[in-house]
């Protein structure tokens, strides 16, 4: 045994150490800052012509201004943004909007109408993710000159190269960040080789929002600051502060502790735990992106509908699913057009039934079922909505393993169309419109191979329907309210009639845990939640 | 001398080379897709394959690692597909967190694993024997990511002694003058003692968390070296003539296992360099571990790639320290 005489530290200095240690009083939350918990894994560039996904959407909305906005409670409601006022015309081909005046960048440059056609003709000259929805609208680098463009500083032009619903448009300009609009003179002044600023871009903002970047480290951190020369009120916050967190069970502790006070991306039973606090909140939000269980139409085993029919509407148990893996992550959901739209109808009468099953497996000619496999990303709730599949298509006599991964390997097999089976998360898009639902979920216009039509769930699973295809054609040039609304209910319903290749079952939640002291915070359905109007009830 | 030094160069810029081309291929066979990272899942065929083309996938791979090797000639390594800034710039950002962690963290666990291995091989089969062992299997078997959350939770959320998440309070984000990386050097530059503390504060917890699984394994390692140090003659000698346990144990079988010591104590940093990447996830550490982990996962090469060549050029550093301090402690390795 060591004498106390050899430790180089005595008892008597320990209090110093837990002094410098420890003595420090908590940081708690101040009054004018947001501190804000996500995992900004997916967070991968800000430039609005190349970022996707709902972190990118969640942060880029505070430092760009698009010229419309929707209503967040209901998303189907156009609002004025930096457009004060929009028209359409010309039998739906062109749409005017007038812009503000007085409209300034947070780098004090005028915001004009020029500004506005420039950022669109730079999405489509660049070619990258957010180009895809202007080129699915007809324009292209030939014709976007032309299409978009300024009459005057507060007048944007729109003409429509092709027909299509003007509304369609307006919601795209309004939810999607290719609509933001990007001061020019700064992006050029980062041009390096042509590429319109876009490596500049990546990681710094030009716009015009609420707040201004400060900081960004990949993965690990992002500062916003109140931008100075807002052309609105200026944000109630001074800072927003969001730190890269991924563990769940950390994010719960941090709320706990008073240490965050806006957390999302956390598991259900965090939640749940969380939801028992009267000092926090739990916000749910409904996105327009379903959950699904979707079977590859392309392999030989789903090529009969009768197949696809046991699989995806007598052996997905929907309401156990619903009930037992999905809350606070999805609402039980089995059609592709989410409710609150005029055409939404109300839930099929699928249901989960082995016999039913069973005796449609015989009539294909597998008694005994078959072995297939089921790809799933690895994560909550992803997993267990696979071991439900699991056990459920064993009661068919249909034999799966399961086969995790990340969302590149498992969603990269679906745009190879090597899958069998996979579990996933997708389509709706960010416009409260039918055609965005069943465009990313249903539609498919050339299911060869060659076609390559992999931004098509559709094409993805294999599955097309030329009189689906019609339909849901059709009711976008359809002008008339109603029987557009009509048309796409007649999509719904020989959706019902045939068996596509992907079934939804939940429409996507987006939860998030507030503090009760986080005041004026509005999840946007379009994942654009604008922090301008938030504020903190003051602790002292 | 000379053609020993030179001997050893070679060697570790071929063992550099090796792991690159490994890890290139490796990277190039795996089902990823960068592309996909980057246009995300909507983007449309035409805007995939100009990404494609622009990343110099639709080359040959002889060609890409070519390409590759000749930037990295000139100090370039390309830059991150997933934070789209130079790798080199991503590295600088990350090591220092890593190394400010693993470092404490070894310093914690070699001060508390050594002496007690020690201890247990001085006091063989009686209690103090069996605490070690106990201490050293629960250390080495728990996973550590549990003993980060269980640490979070009694020293964060229950006593509020720890800082919590990330390496310092939200609070002094931003206002810190970034000059070396490593949190407690830069605050007291920057003279901010409040800082200071909080950086303090949130780095003990979880480079005791890691410091415990080191300890663990340093002690089960030192006290396996002691036992068989004791269990020689010249030790029986030491005790016939009259000297101390004390001078017995520190004075002369301490003394034999430096240079063992010493070896696994640099395997044992180097693992913590490179691998401290659950106590990162746990602790919000934006470290090297989450870097390359997350590089990964979304087949980000250059950044995969570059955190490799890091790596390496670690080990080879440790190695090349490690045999440096054998010609100190040890005089056969002088001659």
């Amino acid at each position: 045994m060591f004498p106390a005489s050899s430790w180089p530290l005595r008892r008597r200095h320990l209090p110093a150490l837990f002094a410098a240690g420890w003595g420090a009083a908590q940081a708690d939350s101040p009054d004018d800052q947001l501190l804000v918990g996500m995992s900004m894994n997916n967070l991968l560039s800000l430039d609005p012509a190349a970022a996707t996904g709902l972190d990118a959407a969640t942060v880029a909305c505070n430092f760009y201004d698009s010229l419309l906005e929707v209503d967040a409670a209901d998303a189907t409601q156009l609002r004025p943004s930096l457009a004060e006022s929009w028209a359409v015309s010309d039998g739906g081909r062109r749409l005017t909007l007038k812009l503000r005046p007085g409209l300034v960048f947070a780098s004090g440059r005028p915001l004009t109408a020029a500004h506005a056609a420039w950022s669109l003709h730079r999405v489509l000259k660049l070619n990258l993710a957010q180009a895809s929805v202007w080129k699915s609208y007809g324009y292209t680098t030939a014709n976007a000159a032309a299409g978009i463009r300024a009459e005057d500083p507060l007048t944007l032009v729109l003409d429509l190269p092709q027909p299509t619903d003007p509304v369609l448009v307006l919601m795209t300009l309004a939810t999607s960040m290719s609509g933001y609009v990007v001061d020019r003179d700064a992006v050029l002044a980062h041009e390096v080789k042509g590429d319109l600023g876009n490596a500049w871009l990546t990681t710094h903002a030009a716009g015009s929002g609420a707040f201004e970047l400060e900081e960004w480290r990949p993965k690990e951190l992002l500062t916003m600051r109140r931008a100075a020369r807002y052309w609105q009120a200026p944000a109630k916050l001074r800072r927003v502060v969001v730190r890269h967190m991924t563990e769940s069970q950390t994010l719960r502790l941090m709320l706990a502790r008073g240490d965050l006070d806006v957390a999302g991306g956390m598991s259900a039973p965090d939640v749940r735990a969380l939801a028992r606090r009267p000092e926090l909140v739990v916000e749910e939000v409904r996105r327009a992106t379903m959950y699904y269980v979707a079977v590859n139409a392309r392999h030989p085993r789903f090529t009969d509908e009768r197949v696809r029919r046991a699989v995806l509407r007598h052996l997905i148990d929907f309401q156990g699913v619903a009930s037992g893996v999905l809350p606070f992550y999805g609402e039980l959901q089995m059609r592709p057009v989410p409710p609150g739209l005029p055409a939404s109808l109300p839930q099929p009468a699928y249901s989960f039934d082995p016999a039913a099953a069973r005796r449609l497996l015989a009539e294909a000619g597998l008694p005994n079922g078959f072995d297939t496999t089921i790809r799933v990303v690895a994560e909550a709730p992803f997993t267990g909505i696979a071991t439900s599949l699991q056990a459920t298509l064993a009661q068919g006599g249909i034999r799966a393993s399961i086969l995790p991964g990340t969302g590149n390997q498992v969603y990269g097999a679906m745009r190879e169309r090597t899958f069998e089976i996979i579990v996933g998360r997708g389509g709706g898009g960010a416009e409260a419109h039918p055609h965005s639902s069943l465009r990313a979920l249903v539609y498919n216009p050339d299911n060869r191979d060659s076609a390559r039509l992999s931004n098509f769930q559709g094409w993805r699973t294999g599955y097309a329907d030329a009189e689906l295809n019609r339909l849901i054609e059709q009711a976008l040039l359809t002008p008339d309210a109603a029987a557009q609304t009509a048309l796409y209910q007649q999509a719904q319903q020989r959706l019902d009639e045939r068996v596509p290749a992907i079934q939804p079952i939940a429409q996507m939640l987006d939860t998030q845990v507030l503090r009760r002291a986080v005041q004026g915070y509005v999840g946007h359905p379009s994942g654009a939640t604008r922090l301008r109007e938030v504020y903190k009830v003051s602790k002292r | 001398m000379k053609a020993k030094w030179i001997r050893g160069t070679t060697g570790a810029a071929t063992a550099l080379l090796g792991l690159l081309l490994l890890t290139f291929m490796i990277g190039r066979v795996m089902p990823l897709d960068p592309v996909l990272a980057i246009v995300g899942p909507d983007a449309d065929r035409a805007t995939y394959e100009q990404v494609y083309q622009q990343l110099g996938l639709d080359r040959p791979l002889w060609a890409q690692f070519g390409r590759y090797l000749g930037d990295l000639a000139q100090g370039d390594l390309g830059r991150s597909l997933l934070t789209g800034l130079p790798v080199t710039q991503d590295l600088a950002r990350v090591l220092p967190a890593t190394l400010e962690l693993a470092t404490l963290a070894i310093l914690l666990g070699a001060l508390l694993g050594v002496p007690l291995g020690v201890w247990a091989a001085s006091h063989h089969k009686r209690w103090p024997d069996h605490v070690a062992r106990v201490l050293g299997l629960l250390g080495h078997s728990t996973p550590i990511f549990w003993f980060g959350m269980m640490g979070l939770l009694v020293f964060y959320a229950w006593l509020g002694w720890a800082g919590g998440i990330g390496r310092i309070g939200l609070g002094f984000e931003g206002a810190i003058p970034r000059v070396t990386g490593l949190m407690l050097v830069d605050t007291l530059l920057a003279g901010d003692t409040a800082a200071f503390r909080s950086a303090l504060r949130h780095l003990l917890l979880p480079a005791c968390v890691l410091g415990l699984h080191s300890m663990a394994y340093l002690s089960r390692m030192t006290r396996s070296f002691m036992l068989a140090q004791l269990s020689q003659e010249y030790i029986t000698t030491a005790r016939v003539k009259g000297l101390s346990r004390r001078q017995v144990v520190w004075g002369h079988a301490f003394l034999n296992i430096r240079v063992q010591l010493l070896t696994i104590l640099a395997l044992a940093y180097g693992g913590l360099l490179e691998g401290a990447v659950l106590v990162e996830t746990v602790f919000g550490w934006p470290g090297f571990g989450s870097y390359l982990t997350g590089s990964l996962l979304l087949g980000d090469m250059n950044a995969v790639m570059g955190s490799v060549l890091v790596i390496g050029l670690l080990f080879v550093a440790l190695n090349l320290t490690a045999d440096a301090l054998y010609r100190v402690f040890d005089p056969r390795a002088r001659s």
